[in-house]
């Protein structure tokens, strides 16, 4: 342009430049910082999505195994996954490379020539049972070991198998980082048989559960043999350390007779051999309880499929508390033991369908699950292999097979659970898993889930355990119920005070004691929530749990004296009530609330004798005391109002005019009697009414109460209160002050009171920024951290008692965060509460800002 | 309009000359005027009496005084918690470091205990207690409505008791004394010790307490704490120094074997040289560890015999006492001396016993170290963002949605910025960081966890809404009038920003800053998550290549608090150093804030000042 031509010549060239730098540099610097802070979301949004993709196949191989005539009856695999194992019938160890196939040298089992008849093993297929045709029982582990050893002892004739494996037969050598080499053998270990069934008669089914570890490992097993007798055994064994041998002593108890006679197929027993089950062929389950040792009683016989369906598959999930039933229709259900008094059972204990899952398509004919967590697979007859997980019923990877006739397929999960293999025939299927984050869905992060070991569906916070079998519970529904009753009480507690105060600064206060008051409170906005914390778990709460009484009598002393207060003000001569109107009566009511609360001191044990028969803390067990009391309090507020507002209603105008008739003096005690009369009516009512309730069996300690911890939401309200006030307390004053000075001079030109003016034409016109200043707070009180960290002692209920605890979304974070494991599924959750978190307070900010917009707009227009 | 309709109805009847009243009550008039119209408004109102009608000054309706009365009452509560609050707080952290006398308890039962008196509360004794006790005593609880006190002690010694407090109920105490010989011996090791001093080994020669005058133990102590002193700085300084050193080159030498591989001759010259450089390294820390033990061994020689009431004797290294006083002997001058020394302990020394004891110097100097770096890293890009949204964008739907998600992120919980920080600084760019940098470290994590550096950053990133909003505010200050004169007279954009514009917005722009400054200080839940530990003996800035160590994680007062009351041993025992803590931070943010305020108010003042 022509005006920049001519200035050209005039300014100096590095006055352009550096125009030009800083308009740049601002432009880039200003809207990266905005992108970078917005970018906040969206790295929050990328860590979460992991949590709901389930899993993918990393690589899917198939590849056939020499053929042998004995069937498989286990199968098993490194942690490395490296080398697959295919247990025999014919006592053979079938061995081989898991990502080729390639046959190592099979071991083999010295059974002394007997035939195994029944199979038994633990979930990672480690260790094993083998029952025999002479009734007698052998245990058995197959062991992988894995030895990092030097490049220089791997021997000279290694084969090659990939670029990083070599095997000479026997063992699988894997180079890995460091120049060292892994070396993975497999071999073979067993106990001394022992005879179980005093017939000699085939054992039929065999399941064991091994309780101690170590140097003397003690079984539990159960059995059936071909009599149809049913037996537990206890064997311990016993290592001699001289020759180091073991030595198995056997202790035996004979099981009831199973009823119906028919052969059985299935044997199981659970964790800490406490329940024995039998499937027998008509698919009915007998459940024996072995809790008493020596007296085991058959608790109940049911079927566990609809008539006309056959129970396919039986099998726990690691932990032992679930019960995973496949049925002939392609059905997959869990199955919770379950103490029921009413049950139709012997010993008080039902086996309850807890979860259903997606159904196969054919017969369900192979089950499998993992010892990390609750994932299992199953397979059916048309070849179709599911990845489940157990708690939230999701199906994670779905795989085909293809299916052979009569032969059904084998699962095994790998011991890290990286990898699933399938034997159908002679047809191996490996396909290596990723499945990061099985345990969690949307179901059970926000929906009810029925956990192991719980009576019913529930929201459930649990998420770490002491052992592996801990089926974590993560539901953030008691979080988030904790964050909302944190917010809601303590905003019941500042919302009134703030918003008072704000108005009586705004409005009444003298304009030299509000410039002292504001920023004494906007700095009280500024105390580090930590100290707040500090202060209300170890000042406050001890004093609180102490003087409790005190402090509910102060919530209705306080109010009450002031209002008396009031009333006697007005008896006071006009002309001296003008006199002190302002400092004077503001210095004043700070002796009368000093004075109310120390009334509510003092006058504290004394309540909490009468309506608390005495200990506050114990009545609201409700180990003490009654009701009434109580209700007569809750019912005061309610019927006071309702009183004042029906006496408004019907009567105020005559009263008004009538009084207003009256000389000065008189007409002031009119007005404080009809007070007093008013209150009066309010006590009666009350005390009828909660009478009447108590009658009805109302008792709000069963509702909303029964409990009194020390750290509790009273405490929280009071701290984040401190914390919230301040905040509202500014943002509301700013709104009232701002209304343009013109109305209020109008409304008190017209005549209006000081408090008409504020509550007809004030309040209304700030309404919306106070509205806004509310938002605000509301949205501090969400994301507050260290109070409730502090103070709320963290217990994730759904409770709605004011006494007890809670745990918030936010302390949620502070309290796991730092013991999560990155990248596992509590720290992905735990950002998926910094999620929702973020929204949360995102749209009550919004909503205030857009209200405070409005507000504004209006404010300038008027 | 339908609010004013309603106002007229209802106070149709109230009569003009008594809201004049109201009014010249509420607005305040020149004194004198003021005056004048009480008076004649005095008049007015006794001429009225008689007549009784017109008597009644105001309608109380719409006088509204309860309602008064609840606001007022609303706002004194509200300021009454502020006081106490802050009274709590001062009082308690102000009166923790002053010296009690210590009271010698003789209980019923005829034991003996002393200890400093802590509090005295009461309590409701059970009824199979008061069966226990004499009829007298019952009689006197039951006087006083079965209520009892009972004093907590702080009985100190715990290595010989296991306990450092007790309560006693008022029922069991036979008699207290004050005897002039107790002492109170605070200790490097199991807190204080209560007690009498029994003798000293003064290198060899035993003497007894009656010998010993105070002056003399006193001279003893200065010199046992010089050769602390010693020590310390021999192990904590000296030693730690080889052995950084050390370290160092142990991982250039990794470094190399990573890069070059170990068969490559650049690494067999590295071994070369590390093994030569260790071997003198390892003199060094031969020599220095041998001065060190031959100061220890002297320093055992000199050690001090303590006996509690009962006659229990310990002895310890006179250089494991940290400061001991007569405590019943102490004139005021004494007692303000051992105020003043502990202060001074509390502000420079390094924590004891699980950050019970000692002092807060590593957390104080986190907490200023962090909080610069924090303003370091926001004021520019704070000031860069609000500069773009006000001067340079094109105001509009967009850049006003923009703002609103700034004001917005001022509102979003500290702790999400936590949890940010953590994925994003720490893990992922710090382990980045570590892969490319600092490969030889590995698996040991250098930047890929929690630290100064990202616990700045993300603080930074926590308080940037607040510099944008506090500078945006300030710029939109500036009057239009001065932009255009200075772009009027030739200046370009950026000599306007320059020159004009940030000038004026400086103060307001300060403002945010230190209000910036003052939340990152007192933020707690963040840090939790980014690099705060509860002990961190190495400081982030020292004497070490390359002297600031933005990787280390560090202390903080804010957490100390935390970590201190909610996670030692003994909350009882920790209560007084949690004050006092609390008291420092809350005087550092106050102070900040004040600072702001009166910014604020000035700038105002010239605000208004340039209009008028």
């Amino acid at each position: 342009m022509d005006n920049d031509a001519r200035s050209l010549k005039q300014t100096r060239r590095w006055v352009l430049i550096a125009d030009k730098v800083a308009d740049k540099v601002i432009t880039v610097g200003g809207i990266g910082v905005i992108v970078a802070v917005l970018g906040m979301l969206v790295f929050l949004i990328f860590e979460v999505l992991p949590l709901f993709h389930g899993g993918t196949v990393d690589f899917a191989k198939s590849y056939t195994l020499p053929t042998s005539s004995s069937r498989t009856m286990a199968l098993s695999m490194d942690e490395y996954l490296t080398m697959g194992a295919a247990l025999r019938q014919d006592g053979s160890i079938a061995l081989w490379h898991a990502k080729s196939g390639a046959a190592l040298q099979p071991l083999m089992m010295d059974l002394g020539g007997k035939k195994i008849t029944a199979f038994s093993s633990t979930l990672d297929n480690s260790g094993f049972a083998v029952g025999f045709e002479d009734g007698s029982v052998q245990f058995g582990r197959l062991k992988f070991s894995a030895d990092i050893i030097e490049e220089a002892d791997v021997p000279e004739a290694a084969e090659k198998l990939n670029d990083a494996q070599r095997t000479d037969g026997t063992a699988i050598y894997t180079t890995i980082p460091g120049r060292r080499v892994r070396k993975v053998s497999a071999a073979i270990e067993l106990d001394e048989p022992v005879t179980v069934s005093d017939a000699g008669k085939p054992i039929i089914a065999l399941d064991y559960h091994l309780s101690t570890f170590g140097e003397r490992p003690k079984r539990t097993f159960v059995t059936v043999d071909a009599d149809g007798v049913a037996q537990v055994s206890l064997a311990e064994s016993k290592l001699n350390l001289m020759t180091g041998a073991s030595k198995t002593t056997l202790s035996k108890v004979n099981l009831p007779p199973i009823p119906g006679n028919t052969p059985i197929t299935k044997a199981l027993v659970n964790d800490a051999g406490e329940e024995a089950f039998f499937v027998d062929a008509n698919s009915t389950v007998h459940r024996f309880n072995l809790r008493a040792s020596d007296n085991p009683v058959l608790a109940e016989s049911v079927r566990l499929t609809p008539d006309g369906v056959r129970l396919t598959t039986l099998g726990f999930l690691t932990g032992q508390r679930s019960l995973v039933v496949g049925g002939s229709d392609g059905s997959v259900s869990i199955y919770f033991l379950l103490r029921n008094d009413k049950a139709p059972s012997k010993d008080g204990y039902q086996l309850v369908k807890t979860r259903e899952f997606e159904p196969q398509t054919s017969p369900v004919t192979a089950f499998a699950a993992t010892t990390r967590g609750k994932t299992f697979a199953t397979g059916d007859e048309s070849g179709n292999v599911l990845v489940r997980h157990g708690t939230s019923q999701a199906t994670l990877l779905r795989l085909t097979t293809k299916p052979v006739q009569d032969a059904p397929p084998l699962l095994m999960f790998s011991p890290r659970m990286d990898g699933l293999i399938d034997l159908t025939a002679n047809t191996l299927n490996i396909w290596g898993l990723n499945i990061p984050h099985p345990e969690v869905s949307f179901k059970t992060l926000f929906g009810k889930v029925w956990y192991e070991g719980y009576s019913e569906p529930g929201y459930t916070w649990q998420s770490t355990g002491a052992t592996d079998e801990f089926e974590p519970k993560m539901s953030l529904v008691p979080l988030i119920f904790g964050t909302v009753k944190a917010t809601v009480y303590s905003l019941l507690f500042a919302i009134p005070i703030a918003l008072l105060s704000a108005i009586y600064t705004s409005e009444f206060l003298p304009l030299k004691v509000r410039s002292k008051v504001k920023p004494v409170m906007e700095i009280m906005a500024s105390i580090p929530s930590v100290v707040l914390g500090f202060v209300a778990a170890l000042v406050l709460s001890p004093i609180v749990e102490t003087w409790i009484a005190a402090i509910l009598l102060a919530f209705f002393v306080g109010p009450v004296t002031l209002i008396v207060m009031a009333f006697l003000w007005q008896l006071l001569p006009p002309t001296l009530a003008v006199k002190f109107d302002g400092v004077p009566k503001f210095l004043f009511m700070f002796v009368v609330l000093i004075f109310a609360l120390y009334l509510a001191y003092r006058l504290g044990p004394l309540f909490e004798h009468i309506f608390f028969a005495g200990n506050f803390t114990t009545w609201v067990t409700g180990a003490i005391g009654g009701p009434a009391p109580f209700l007569f309090l809750m019912n005061l507020p309610v019927i006071g109002l309702l009183v004042s507002w029906l006496f408004a209603r019907y009567y105020n105008y005559r009263f008004r005019t009538y009084i207003l008739a009256r000389p000065m003096p008189y007409s002031a005690l009119l007005d404080l009697s009809r007070w007093l009369g008013l209150t009066i009516i309010t006590l009666i009512l009350s005390y009828i009414s909660a009478k009447l309730m108590t009658w009805a069996g109302l008792d709000p300690r069963k509702e909303f109460m029964g409990s009194y911890v020390q750290r509790n939401t009273l405490i929280v309200g009071f701290a984040m209160g401190f914390a919230v006030i301040p905040l509202i307390y500014t943002l509301a004053e700013d709104a009232l002050s701002s209304v343009p000075e013109h109305l209020r001079s109008a409304s008190l030109g017209c005549g209006a009171t000081p408090w008409q003016t504020a509550k007809w034409i004030i309040l209304p016109t700030a309404i919306s920024g106070v509205f806004s200043a509310i938002m605000i707070g509301m949205g501090r009180a969400v994301g507050e951290t260290m109070i409730v960290v502090m103070s709320a002692g963290n217990t994730p209920l759904i409770d709605w008692n004011i006494f007890n605890g809670l745990r918030a979304l936010s302390a949620n974070i502070a309290v796991e965060l730092p013991e999560a494991p990155k990248d596992g599924s509590l720290y992905r959750v735990l950002f998926l509460t910094g999620l929702v978190l973020f929204s949360m307070t995102f749209v009550i900010n919004t909503i205030a800002e857009l209200v405070r917009i409005h507000f504004r707009k209006r404010a300038t227009q008027l | 309009m339908k609010v004013d309709s309603r106002i007229t109805k209802k106070e149709a009847y109230l009569k003009p000359d008594e809201t004049q009243a109201t009014v010249t009550a509420d607005v305040p008039l020149p004194e004198e005027t003021a005056e004048g119209a009480l008076a004649e408004r005095r008049l007015e109102t006794n001429a009225a009496v008689p007549t009784g009608r017109d008597s009644s000054v105001w309608d109380f309706k719409a006088r509204g005084e309860p309602f008064l009365w609840g606001l007022g009452g609303a706002l004194v509560f509200g300021l009454l918690m502020i006081v106490g609050f802050v009274a709590l707080i001062v009082v308690n952290g102000i009166a923790t470091f002053y010296p009690v006398p210590i009271e010698v308890v003789k209980t019923s039962d005829g034991t003996l205990l002393a200890g400093e008196l802590i509090r005295t509360e009461t309590f409701r004794p059970t009824a199979d207690t008061l069966k226990t006790l004499p009829a007298e005593e019952v009689a006197r609880i039951e006087a006083s409505k079965g209520l009892e006190t009972r004093r907590l002690y702080r009985i100190g010694n715990f290595d010989l008791y296991n306990e450092d407090f007790k309560w006693i109920p008022e029922y069991k105490i036979a008699e207290t004394t004050e005897p002039p010989n107790m002492y109170f011996v605070e200790r490097m090791e199991w807190g204080p010790f209560i007690g009498t001093i029994k003798s000293a080994d003064l290198n060899g020669t035993v003497i007894e307490k009656s010998e010993l005058s105070d002056e003399r133990l006193k001279q003893a102590h200065r010199e046992a704490v010089t050769r602390r002193q010693r020590i310390r700085s021999i192990e904590r300084n000296e030693i730690a120094k080889v052995n950084t050193l050390l370290e160092q080159r142990r991982l250039a030498l990794r470094r190399v074997e990573l890069r070059r591989g170990a068969e490559s001759p650049e690494y067999k010259t590295a071994l070369d040289a590390y093994n030569k450089q260790a071997a003198l390294l390892e003199i060094q820390y031969q020599d220095l560890s041998k001065e060190a033990a031959v100061v220890k061994d002297q320093d055992a020689r000199y050690t001090i015999t303590l006996a509690d009431i009962n006659g229990r004797e310990k002895t310890i290294k006179f250089s494991d006492v940290v400061r001991f006083y007569p405590a019943n002997r102490l004139t005021f001058l004494d007692k303000v001396d051992v105020y003043l020394s502990r202060w001074w302990e509390f502000l420079t020394w390094e924590p004891r016993e699980a950050n019970t004891e000692g002092g807060v110097m590593p957390a104080i100097f986190g907490t200023f170290v962090m909080t610069v770096l924090m303003a370091i890293a926001v004021a520019p890009f704070g000031v860069m963002a609000a500069l773009y949204l006000r001067e340079y964008a094109k105001q509009g739907r967009m850049v006003s949605l923009v703002r609103i998600c700034v004001n917005n992120l001022a509102g979003v919980p500290s702790i999400v910025y936590g949890v940010f920080g953590l994925g994003f600084f720490a893990y992922m760019v710090g382990g980045s960081i570590d892969s490319i940098f600092y490969p030889e470290r590995l698996p040991t994590p250098t930047f890929g966890t929690g630290g100064l550096l990202w616990a700045s950053l993300t603080l930074a990133l926590l308080t940037v809404p607040v510099v944008i909003v506090a500078t945006e505010e300030a710029l939109a200050a500036v009057p239009k009038s001065l932009r255009e004169g200075s772009l009027g007279c030739g200046a370009s954009k950026w000599q306007t920003i320059k020159y004009i514009v940030l000038p004026r917005a400086m103060p307001g722009i300060m403002t945010g800053l230190i209000l910036a400054m003052a939340r990152g200080a007192g933020e707690v839940a963040p840090l939790m998550l980014v690099g705060v530990v509860k002990l961190a003996p190495e400081l982030p800035i020292d004497s070490i290549y390359p002297f600031i160590h933005l990787e280390r994680s560090f202390m903080h007062l804010g957490f100390h608090i935390y970590d201190v009351g909610f996670q030692s041993r003994n909350a009882e025992a920790a209560k007084p150093m949690v004050f006092v803590t609390t008291l420092l931070l809350i005087t550092l943010v106050f102070l900040m804030n004040i600072v702001s305020i009166f910014i604020r108010n000035r700038l105002k003042k010239r605000f208004f000042a340039g209009h008028f």
